[in-house]
């Protein structure tokens, strides 16, 4: 997009392995374009915010109104899984922030091996999530793919499908034995908030492999590391609502 | 925004991208161990029963741990004004979402009392008969 | 130099017609995948102006309905999805995107002096994400349609048997085309201001696209998160907003209305920033309270967030809340009341030119008047509680949305028509098409509010014999109200083809987008602009610049 009679400011590469990064052709200066950039994604972490926040004020507006369904379905949660799986993220937070520092150092290496054990702390948590998913669909929690869709209230019946339904009657009760008003409330919720974190998850991972691509391209380093600020933002905000996810959902207090 | 941007007799250090901050490994591990540390408190704060206090000592901890990232790993304690402006006053105005929607649900039991979800329920108010499911 | 040949004159002059924005390349790629927010901008207005044209080609299927007690065209299932497209149609395709994307992109930049917006390529995405938006709600036409109003409230939205999920993933998207929006502006406002544009010199317009802004990107993600929630419910019965199932389906009204009255900002306050613009240039006086007017889109905005409650007096909140809500409604009459007041303060012994985008501005003035008191009218609780689902309410947002911001959105077309495409339309058809849409719109809509005050209730296919006057005399204003569109479309269609050569500055306005060439070139300024002094500043105006041809 340059045009006649511009011509655009470009920063130098630091070193051979680096390549030099030209900045936009509608910014004055290399300073205006990160601040520009780094403003617009702040923003948007704040949507971020925003959208996980709906999901937070329902969480709290049915733990008010169904304080014991949410007690027993916490319970029925492992927070050993959970607990490991909040070190993994904040050990991966760690690894996002050094890679970052790496980058901004003009370090291709150390970039590379702290974006890839990053991603390593990635997928060591979707699988910890779906062995967790799996053996709450096996206990009849809920159920994969149909979740919850089988639980209707009126129209013919079709129990014959529902085997995983019992479980839950046997499960979500109280002292005496008594079913818990609305018992599969607390799960549809654990599963709402954390398959839409896990999909930041999963998004998270494809961006830092894309950073990856370009840091072995030399695309990073200490005059031009915007992207990979940009990617650790999004990565700690996975991080930030998962903080907050812990406890709600694995210790309900 | 100068208008001599396109001068490319700049100095080098200018064509930088502005005040960037390299924090020291040594403080980002210092922060990973607070973490980790707190992470282990909130496990143990939720084996005591402290009656309604829990769910607030549990969202303390996790504000706390919430902020040591938001301040160090996401550097915002060395951001520009206007960017801790825009991510603070998310939480601000999603607490208007929190209060009010907290505050109708909580006031409408002193209205109807009916509201209130403590008494025991039959089991087939608590579990419907299940159906077919609504196709699309 | 008179001795050149007369076809080398012409052929000089072809050569050397100024590149601008709209001839500098050509293609069907150049245009859909341009980074250029003017070029954006257009495309945002064909999308938007069909989507607007749609969206009334349902309102007058409605109006034609119910010309008799007992309805003409429908059954009432198909009513309800006739005046469900017509609202969701005009809210999330057209209200909500059109000024923003087409007027605000294609001047904002200009305003501030800037080469473009600060993300283009977000800048394009938010584009398509719209046409993916659209397109997602014309599938969910083919698939059945819906019948929720634009609302969707649960639990009807729950389990009506229609494409809920398609459409909710369609008002998905096109929240993120608006979010990203908002957030290209917001960025670009802070970061690309010419040197010399301080914040209050800055044109109104910005102030108020700026606000929108603040709204787009702090209330959107919440409707992007209750549609989600939305079609969880409806595939796998999740039960959070499901009384059957122990949900609540307040919580879902106030996820809605948490973005959604915001979001009637978010339509509003960009016509607030155009009527700021043209009162001021089309009077030839500096804006009355600008800092006022300035501040007032911000406590707008602010205060947006804080009364969404009183969509939901009739829905089961506790009467604390609905107390709240109402005691708070009220303050939001107090900015508007401030803008209404300075901008009428702003003509008063002005140079008033009575030209085409004036004439729109005046129709706002006398129209947002009504319609901002019928609101303070519907916020006070007891009285809302009468009025709630009349057409008492239907007049009330009309007067608002289709009154206020759409004129307001033909005004600042009409205004900048000119600086967009270098051409003129016929002023006289101009002035004639906006009194009949005027009239039309008031005979529209003045009716309702009798009939919503006498207990007709919104949405019914049917109503009993006693109102059929006022249907009947609320469907011909519609019909006058459509030629009059259909008027103003035609002319301005038109005057591409054979319009005359605009001005250079067609109004004389003294702010940045009328100081670069006209039509704009593609980084669009030749050299650098530097501001040195205060905004709507007319003694800087040069005069020759209004009367100079393009070209």
């Amino acid at each position: 997009m340059s045009h006649d009679g511009h011509h655009s400011v470009v920063i130098p590469a630091p070193g051979p392995e680096f390549v030099p990064h030209t900045v936009a052709h509608h910014f004055d200066t290399p300073v205006q374009e990160f601040q520009s950039a780094k403003l617009g994604f702040w923003l948007f972490l704040a949507t971020e915010i925003l959208l996980f926040g709906g999901l937070f004020a329902a969480y709290f507006y049915y733990h008010d109104l169904y304080p014991e369904t949410f007690r027993v379905g916490g319970q029925q949660l492992d927070w050993k899984l959970g607990a490991v799986n909040t070190s993994v993220l904040l050990l991966s937070s760690w690894t996002m922030a050094m890679g970052v520092r790496s980058a901004q150092t003009s370090q291709k290496q150390k970039t590379m091996l702290f974006c890839a054990l990053t991603v390593l702390g990635a997928v060591i948590f979707m699988v910890i999530k779906f062995f967790e998913y799996k053996a709450k669909t096996e206990h009849g929690l809920f159920v994969f793919p149909h979740m919850f869709d089988n639980y209707q209230v009126d129209g013919s019946s079709n129990a014959g499908s529902l085997a995983w339904f019992t479980d839950v009657h046997n499960v979500m009760v109280d002292e005496t034995g008594a079913p818990l008003l609305h018992g599969h409330l607390f799960f549809a919720i654990y599963v709402t908030m954390t398959a839409i974190h896990g999909l930041h998850v999963i998004i998270g991972a494809g961006l830092i492999l894309w950073i990856m691509k370009g840091v072995a391209k030399g695309r990073f380093h200490a005059g031009y590391y915007l992207p990979v600020d940009l990617v650790g933002l999004y990565w700690h905000l996975v991080d930030l609502i998962w903080i907050f996810l812990f406890p709600l959902l694995y210790l309900v207090p | 925004m100068s208008a001599h941007a396109h001068n490319d007799s700049h100095g080098h250090g200018e064509l930088q991208m502005g005040h960037h901050h390299v924090s020291s490994s040594a403080m980002f591990t210092n922060v990973l161990i607070v973490l980790l540390i707190l992470t282990a408190v909130t496990v143990i704060a939720s084996r005591i029963d402290f009656g309604p206090a829990n769910m607030l000592i549990a969202m303390l901890i996790a504000s706390v741990k919430a902020s040591l990232v938001i301040l160090f790993f996401m550097h915002m304690k060395w951001d520009t004004a206007i960017n801790k402006i825009v991510f603070l006053s998310s939480f601000l105005f999603l607490s208007l979402l929190f209060i009010f929607t907290l505050a109708d649900q909580a006031t409408r039991r002193i209205d109807h009392p009916m509201h209130a979800t403590k008494a025991k329920v039959s089991k087939e108010w608590a579990y419907p008969k299940p159906a077919m499911s609504e196709k699309h | 130099m008179t001795t050149h040949a007369p076809i080398l004159d012409t052929q000089k002059a072809k050569s050397e017609q100024p590149k601008n924005y709209l001839n500098c390349s050509s293609g069907f790629w150049s245009w859909a995948g341009t980074l250029d927010h003017k070029r954006i901008g257009i495309m945002y207005l064909i999308g938007t102006g069909l989507a607007f044209l749609a969206g009334g080609l349902f309102a007058l299927l409605v109006r034609l309905h119910l010309w008799e007690p007992n309805g003409m065209l429908f059954t009432n299932d198909q009513y309800n999805e006739i005046f469900t497209l017509h609202g969701a149609f005009m809210v999330f395709l057209f209200v909500i995107p059109a000024i923003p994307g087409s007027l605000g992109n294609m001047i904002l930049p200009l305003m501030l002096g800037a080469k473009d917006v600060a993300l283009p390529r977000l800048n394009l995405l938010s584009f398509y994400l719209w046409v993916m938006g659209a397109v997602l709600a014309a599938l969910a036409i083919v698939l059945g349609g819906f019948d929720t109003g634009w609302t969707f409230y649960a639990p009807y939205s729950l389990y009506t048997n229609k494409a809920v999920v398609t459409i909710g993933l369609g008002i998905f998207l096109l929240g993120f085309s608006s979010i990203f929006t908002g957030l290209n502006f917001i960025v670009t406002t802070h970061k690309l201001r010419a040197p010399g544009l301080t914040w209050f010199r800055m044109p109104l317009f910005v102030w108020a696209l700026y606000a929108t802004a603040l709204l787009q990107v702090l209330a959107t993600p919440v409707l992007g998160i209750t549609v989600l929630l939305v079609a969880f419910e409806r595939l796998y019965h999740i039960g959070i907003f499901d009384p059957r199932l122990g949900g609540d389906p307040v919580l879902f009204e106030h996820f809605f209305w948490f973005y959604s009255h915001p979001a009637v900002y978010i339509m509003v306050l960009p016509a607030f920033g155009i009527i700021s613009e043209l009162v001021s240039v089309h009077s030839r006086k500096p804006l009355f309270g600008y800092k006022l007017i300035a501040f007032s889109s911000l406590a707008i905005a602010i205060i947006s967030f804080l009364v969404w409650g009183h969509h939901m007096f009739t829905s089961g909140q506790s009467t604390y809340a609905m107390f709240a809500f109402s005691f708070l409604t009220f303050f939001v009459a107090i900015p508007t009341a401030i803008k209404e007041f300075s901008w009428v303060a702003t003509i008063w012994k002005g140079s008033i030119a009575l030209n085409s985008p004036m004439l729109y501005t005046l129709a706002f003035l006398i129209i947002f008047a009504i319609g901002g008191l019928t609101g303070v009218i519907l916020g006070a609780l007891n009285v809302d509680l009468h009025l709630h689902d009349t057409y008492f309410v239907v007049a009330h947002f009309h007067y608002v949305m289709m009154g206020s911001i759409a004129l307001a959105f033909f005004a600042g077309l009409h205004h900048w028509w000119p600086k967009m495409f270098g051409v003129m339309y016929n002023e006289t058809l101009a002035k004639i098409a906006c009194v009949t849409i005027f009239v039309g719109f008031n005979v529209t809509f003045l009716p309702q509010f009798e009939m919503g005050s006498q207990g007709m209730p919104r949405r019914y296919a049917t109503y009993v014999p006693e109102f059929q006057p006022y249907h009947s005399a609320s469907t011909v204003g519609a019909i006058i109200l459509g030629s009059g569109v259909a008027l103003m479309v035609s002319y301005l269609v038109a005057s591409l083809f054979i319009g005359k050569k605009a001005m250079q500055n067609q109004w004389g306005g003294v702010t940045l987008d009328w100081l670069t060439p006209t039509p704009p070139p593609l980084e669009n300024f030749a050299h650098a602009p530097k501001v040195t002094t205060e905004v709507y500043d007319y003694s800087t105006l040069d005069l020759k610049s209004t009367q100079t041809p393009i070209g």
